[in-house]
């Protein structure tokens, strides 16, 4: 850290340098050993430090006169000002690119605290700091992903191995099939060993779906509980992915499905959406004891703010419609509007 | 900050007038809203890049660029010049040709295992790459060679007992060694044991004993081309072939042997897929007049390569994978088109430094393309102990001792395997 504020001080120093005239020569050395000084201690504006080193300069060496380039201060181009440089750690960890990759991967990658800022460094998510450190596993949420020259063809994959996720509450699966592996979230019974099926057919006849098997909306019965609901075709699951959550193919209207998400919205979707059977896993996310304001901590969640508020309107119960069903179907595309 | 400087200003200069200085420092970027002077990271704006515009080439149209005028036109385009060749080779600045161009590229990719492969399906998977049957145990016509008395070391147990010893507490005045240095000194130790009993079986003078060899097989099955490649453990190489542990009729009899599959994992998962290869590429790791042509046994270390811990049924897969490759590589160099007269042995010891598994790879046939005919076969023991715990501390639970320091629960029978195989080949 030190040594990167030097190096960038020093290159500061380079951009901050003046064209100066042959009776001010003698005097560069010391401003600018007196200019490093005081950038280091945080002083970084230019004028503040012109103007001290005129004045102690004269109390050490009174033989020199300072001559300082003050009629260059009319002519901003002449006397340019420091570049700041940044004295807090950098911002670079903030940024998501480390998402960004490539080439899928099931190696855990590393993450970095945010503290809940984002790459400008404001706080953007109040409550997020500290705790233990996480690695992030990249999910695959997108189910019917086919492997290279193998399209349109269902596919069935082996659970290699069911474990925690730090980043989110359900638990994750790591599967094989074929010549690849990926991580899928887990369904509540998912096993070791077991064999789940993906097709993106959508049959004459209603498919007998074991738990964990992914099929579009269109060719399960009615009432099946399913989670990772997709909104568009072939974009990835959005809804129903924390745990413990399913939600309820409600009825098949033509061409569309409709959704009863965990919190009683219906959704309406495109029938060729994907969905999994079934539950998602860590039932018991919600019966877990904390015990203690350190857990919190552990996990990464501040104490909310003790700042005492009068209880307004959104305490006590509230007696309201649900709100109306949502649609995804046939959205006007941006290029339309 | 501001007025702090004015002051300042205003005492170095007074004859400067306040308005001309606050105009300047409104120029100089002092403004609380500006931040001229800082990075727009630091003063806490997003930078937004416009997305990268496309360039559109329309045929037959000629760009208008600055080339000509040497400097930055605005409105005129930016010249593209072609890339200046330096007219002799610098490696610094070497930049090599896309995968593409380059002479060993095949459109079909080949499936390379090295050794810091780690197969999903462990023994399974390498028994499908390498066309083998498994047994399970080493025959005992190998292990009876070190029980009987000829081939006794005096005051064996005890000096094994020493030699783990030694590698567990003796060699370092830390605490504990790590794993990877009591793993390679146990192997070590015992290595130099078993070569003690040159003076009675003076046929363990011809071998030698190889580090960091680099040995490529190349096979292919089916569709698909493999390879191992790559530098595998510690090799001890003899001037006579190992004997073969089934005779004729055994080998025969593998032909109805049926290969396990692991559907839905396709058998070529984990391994590294390449284009640039040569698909008949095949090198012992020694020259032709090596004196020790003939690969004996190889020794694995687990856990000596911190980037890269293998599960013991991955480090039993890589075993069997090297066996195999040794001796596909010593089998194409006898009979680089022909059918195998003899079958070629290699014998294969890995070891996490508390814990053996032993492996006799006879390698029967060289045609591998086909899932049918005479299959290779594999003797294998796994997870044999040596002890069952050395500390230097005991370990407590209740103020009970729950596993007492020192070397515990000593098995003689392991070292009698690693003796057996180290001997086998030399009567």
């Amino acid at each position: 850290m030190a040594l990167s504020c030097l190096t960038r001080a020093l290159r500061g120093l380079s951009l901050s340098q003046t064209p100066l005239l042959s009776s001010q020569v003698q005097n560069t050395f010391w401003m600018q050993l007196f200019v490093f000084k005081s950038c280091f201690f945080g002083i970084y504006n230019n004028l503040d430090v012109i103007a001290y080193f005129s004045q102690t300069l004269a109390k050490v060496r009174p033989d020199i006169t300072v001559q300082l380039p003050l009629p260059a201060l009319s002519h901003s181009t002449h006397l340019q000002l420091c570049r700041g440089f940044i004295t807090t750690a950098s911002l670079d960890q903030n940024r998501r690119f480390w998402k960004q990759r490539e080439k899928y991967t099931i190696r855990p990658i590393g993450m970095r605290k945010t503290g809940g800022r984002d790459h400008t460094g404001k706080v953007r998510t109040h409550g997020i700091g500290g705790g233990h450190k996480q690695r992030y596993r990249w999910v695959d949420f997108q189910r019917l992903r086919f492997e290279a020259g193998k399209e349109d063809q269902a596919f069935e994959e082996k659970v290699v191995e069911v474990r925690y996720d730090p980043c989110r509450s359900a638990d994750i699966a790591l599967v094989a099939g074929g010549n690849r592996k990926r991580w899928l979230i887990a369904t509540e019974n998912m096993q070791v060993g077991d064999l789940i099926k993906t097709s993106g057919v959508i049959g004459r006849m209603a498919v007998s779906a074991n738990e964990g098997d992914s099929y579009p909306l269109g060719a399960l019965p009615v009432g099946t509980l399913v989670n990772n609901l997709e909104l568009r075709p072939g974009s990835g699951s959005v809804f129903i992915r924390a745990a413990g959550t399913s939600g309820v193919l409600l009825r098949k209207v033509n061409g569309t499905a409709i959704v009863q998400l965990p919190s009683k919205q219906q959704v309406q979707v495109a029938e060729t959406c994907m969905v999994t059977v079934g539950r998602v896993s860590n039932v018991d996310h919600n019966k877990r004891i904390i015990g203690k304001a350190g857990r919190n901590r552990w996990l990464g969640i501040r104490p909310s703010s003790g700042l005492w508020q009068r209880k307004g309107g959104w305490a006590g119960r509230k007696i309201k419609p649900l709100p109306p069903m949502k649609s995804y179907v046939n959205l006007p595309s941006i290029s339309a509007t | 900050m501001i007025t702090e400087s004015t002051q300042r200003l205003r005492s170095a200069v007074p004859l400067l007038s306040q308005a001309t200085l606050l105009n300047d420092l409104r120029l100089f970027g002092v403004h609380p809203q500006r931040h001229l002077n800082v990075s727009s990271r630091q003063a806490g704006k997003a930078n937004h890049r416009p997305p990268p515009r496309n360039k559109v080439e329309i045929p037959g149209l000629e760009t208008v660029t600055y080339a000509d005028r040497m400097h930055y036109v605005p409105g005129l385009s930016k010249p593209v010049f072609p890339r200046w060749e330096m007219g002799h080779k610098d490696p610094r600045f070497y930049r090599s040709p896309p995968h593409q161009d380059m002479p060993l590229y095949k459109e079909k990719p080949c499936f390379v295992f090295h050794q810091r492969t780690s197969i999903l399906e462990g023994v399974r998977q390498a028994l499908w790459l390498t066309k083998t049957k498994l047994t399970a145990g080493l025959p005992p016509q190998l292990l009876s060679l070190a029980e009987s008395p000829a081939n006794q070391i005096a005051d064996q147990d005890e000096r094994v007992q020493n030699a783990i010893n030694h590698a567990r507490f003796w060699e370092t005045t830390e605490m504990e060694p790590p794993k990877e240095n009591y793993c390679s000194t146990l192997l070590h130790n015992l290595l130099q044991l078993c070569s003690s009993l040159q003076a009675s079986q003076p046929a363990l003078g011809k071998r030698m004993l190889a580090e960091k060899y680099s040995l490529t097989a190349s096979w292919s099955r089916g569709e698909d081309v493999f390879q191992v490649k790559g530098q595998n453990g510690l090799l001890l190489s003899s001037a006579t072939p190992l004997p073969p542990l089934a005779d004729r009729q055994e080998v025969e009899e593998t032909e109805n042997h049926v290969l396990e599959t692991f559907y839905p994992v396709s058998p070529t998962i984990d391994l590294q897929t390449t284009h640039l290869y040569s698909p008949t590429h095949t090198s012992t790791g020694f020259r032709s007049d090596y004196p020790y042509p003939h690969a004996h046994t190889l020794y694995f270390l687990e856990g000596v390569d911190r980037c890269c811990r293998l599960r013991p049924p991955q480090l039993r897969a890589k075993m069997i994978m090297f066996c195999f490759a040794n001796a596909l590589a010593r089998a194409q160099t006898l009979a680089p088109q022909g059918v195998l007269e003899q079958p070629v042995c290699v014998q294969a010891v890995g070891t996490d430094g508390q814990t053996f598994q032993f492996v006799f790879f006879q390698l029967n046939t060289t045609e591998l393309h086909h899932h049918h005919g005479v299959k290779n076969q594999v003797w294998l023991e796994e997870d044999v102990p040596l002890y069952d715990s050395a500390r230097l501390r005991p370990l407590m639970r209740r103020k009970q001792v729950m596993v007492p320091a020192g070397l515990v629960g000593y098995k003689p029978g392991t070292f009698r395997k690693f003796l057996s195989l180290y001997l086998h080949g030399a009567q």
